[in-house]
């Protein structure tokens, strides 16, 4: 497994603004990674995920400083259309990136314009219709679907064009429970089953605790740290300072502690069921 | 439910080759500008009407549109029975009240019988005519209406650029109707009980956050095409076929036939104007 994206002092300024959305950004994420990117809102998270994909700045313009490399494609100089066959992209409003009149027809758009051959549009529509689990749902209309239906419809929308990587921007954010779940179920096949890159920008720690590989915490257009969902999420320190939100069952060790309880910071938990097995070790192992 | 919106259902025209339904709609309409005999005019409308029922749409949504533009069509008729001067012995009902010999204002009062049948037919002209893009809106989809575009040989972009220019008008409506609730539910009562130039002036803050919310949507659903790879090759493929079908044909025959019945009839029995 090489490195898939690859940023390197990756600045940006939007046209006619002064400020620096990104500043001198550096990471590597390896092939197959799952990847989440946190921080507040308006710490850049949205830019660096429009600019992994070309968006920025082919389309919205401003200043760019430094290089982001994604599978042997420089943003700067690709074209948005050949990046997206590397790199597909999930925005956060499921209204506005759903434009068909059709299910079926949505999925194909992407393909279409790849002008691949009727059977394979078919094969692959198919497919990335099992995938985002979406049988029988062909012929609706997209905006008289629920909100994790429609999720999954751009999931698959995007999926049929066979990227090596999907971005996801909020994906969750407009969803209920049920909503977020489904699309997070599909996110984990699209890593596990189909190896594929995922990167998230997402403010829901617990989905993120149980999923992603690394969590890179954005503050202030830099990145403030980058590693494992247990070395971060254990950080309170870190997160109070992005206004990161731990998950729950962190916050309820957090919360024993001040109660008298004295649970090693290492020893947190970030899953529920490592908070089982904490509440079982502290009322005496029953 | 929208005139403009696509209606689902399987019937008859649904299932009509796109290409044969956009010819029809240009050749209904164009006709429909030919025809001044008022009888004529009258079969004209009831055969759009039966292309209604044909397609099993809703005929109470139509009407309720109808209803809406009587009132157009009755300010019409006024206008054309006091200002009706083209013909050259009008049928004068009433005589002025104004004698001619004043200047500029002189004949008002003149009620011409030739002016209301002239907007008579004006405003069932425009009816019949608002009666027959919904047929076709509401019977093909978005990708039906860019494929069948393309096929009749326009570049794939300004189709896409037609259709989606289509598909906005019923999501502005609905975009519309949302703002309006949100404003009544915050005690907004203008756009009910207001008087006329404070409706005016309401409307600009029904228009603002729709302007606005229609810029942000067309840049966000600009972002969505180009990461779909839109506009990257001269042409593209397409997943569904257009298959003409023999009952297709027939019927565009069929009706094409009764257009150019109706032309003659026309002629025939005269234009009234």
């Amino acid at each position: 497994m090489g490195t898939i994206i690859e940023a390197k002092e990756f600045s940006y300024t939007y046209p006619r603004r002064e400020n620096q959305v990104l500043r001198n950004i550096n990471f590597k994420v390896q092939e197959g990674e799952f990847i989440a990117i946190m921080g507040r809102n308006g710490a850049g998270k949205s830019t660096l995920s429009q600019a992994l994909d070309g968006v920025i700045p082919h389309l919205h313009g401003g200043t760019v400083w430094g290089d982001i490399v994604v599978d042997g494609l420089n943003t700067q100089t690709a074209s948005v259309a050949d990046l997206a066959q590397k790199i597909g992209i999930v925005l956060e409003d499921p209204e506005a990136q759903l434009f068909t009149t059709r299910v079926d027809d949505e999925m194909a758009f992407g393909i279409e314009n790849l002008c691949l051959p009727r059977e394979e549009i078919i094969e692959r529509i198919t497919w990335a219709t099992k995938v985002v689990r979406l049988e029988g749902y062909w012929d609706r209309e997209p905006t008289a679907l629920s909100g994790g239906q429609k999720q999954r419809c751009a999931i698959a929308a995007t999926l049929a064009m066979k990227p090596k990587i999907m971005v996801l921007d909020e994906p969750t954010s407009q969803l209920d429970p049920i909503g977020t779940y489904e699309v997070f179920d599909v996110i984990r096949s699209l890593k596990e089953e189909y190896g594929m890159t995922i990167l998230i920008t997402t403010h829901k720690s617990e989905h993120i605790a149980e999923y992603a590989d690394r969590v890179m915490v954005l503050e202030n257009g830099q990145i403030e740290a980058f590693d494992t969902p247990q070395v971060i999420f254990r950080n309170a320190e870190l997160l109070s300072h992005v206004a990161v939100r731990p998950p729950q069952v962190s916050s309820l060790a957090a919360y024993l502690n001040s109660y008298g309880q004295n649970i090693p910071r290492n020893e947190f938990p970030i899953l529920l069921d490592e908070a089982e097995q904490m509440v079982r070790k502290l009322i005496g192992g029953k | 439910m929208s005139i403009l919106d696509y209606h689902y259902g399987d019937s008859y025209v649904h299932k009509m080759d796109p290409r044969i339904k956009m010819i029809l709609l240009v050749v209904l309409t164009i006709v429909v500008f030919m025809i001044s005999n008022f009888y004529v005019l009258l079969g004209m409308f009831a055969l759009v009407m039966l292309v209604w029922k044909t397609a099993r749409l809703p005929l109470k949504n139509i009407l309720r549109y109808m209803k809406f533009l009587l009132g157009l069509v009755a300010f019409l008729v006024t206008l054309q029975a006091l200002f009706f001067s083209s013909g050259e012995n009008p049928v004068i009902l009433l005589h002025p009240i104004i004698p001619e010999a004043v200047p500029l204002i002189g004949g008002i009062g003149t009620i011409y019988l030739d002016g209301i049948l002239f907007g008579l037919i004006l405003g069932f002209r425009l009816l019949t005519l608002v009666s027959i893009m919904p047929v076709f809106v509401m019977t093909t989809t978005i990708g039906e209406t860019a494929l069948g575009l393309v096929k009749l040989g326009m570049n794939y972009k300004y189709a896409y650029m037609t259709t989606t220019a289509l598909n906005l008008i019923p999501s502005l409506q609905d975009e519309a109707k949302i703002v309006m609730d949100a404003q009544k539910m915050r005690g907004f009562q203008v756009f009910e009980t207001g008087k006329l130039m404070d409706k005016l002036k309401a409307y600009t803050t029904l228009a603002v956050p729709l302007v606005v919310g229609a810029m942000r949507r067309a840049q966000l659903m600009g972002v969505a095409m180009e990461a779909r790879a839109f506009g990257v090759h001269k042409t593209r493929t397409y997943r569904e076929v257009l298959h003409m079908r023999t009952i297709d044909i027939v019927s565009f025959v069929i009706v094409f036939l009764i257009c150019v019945l109706m032309v003659v009839l026309n002629i025939m029995l005269g234009g009234w104007f």
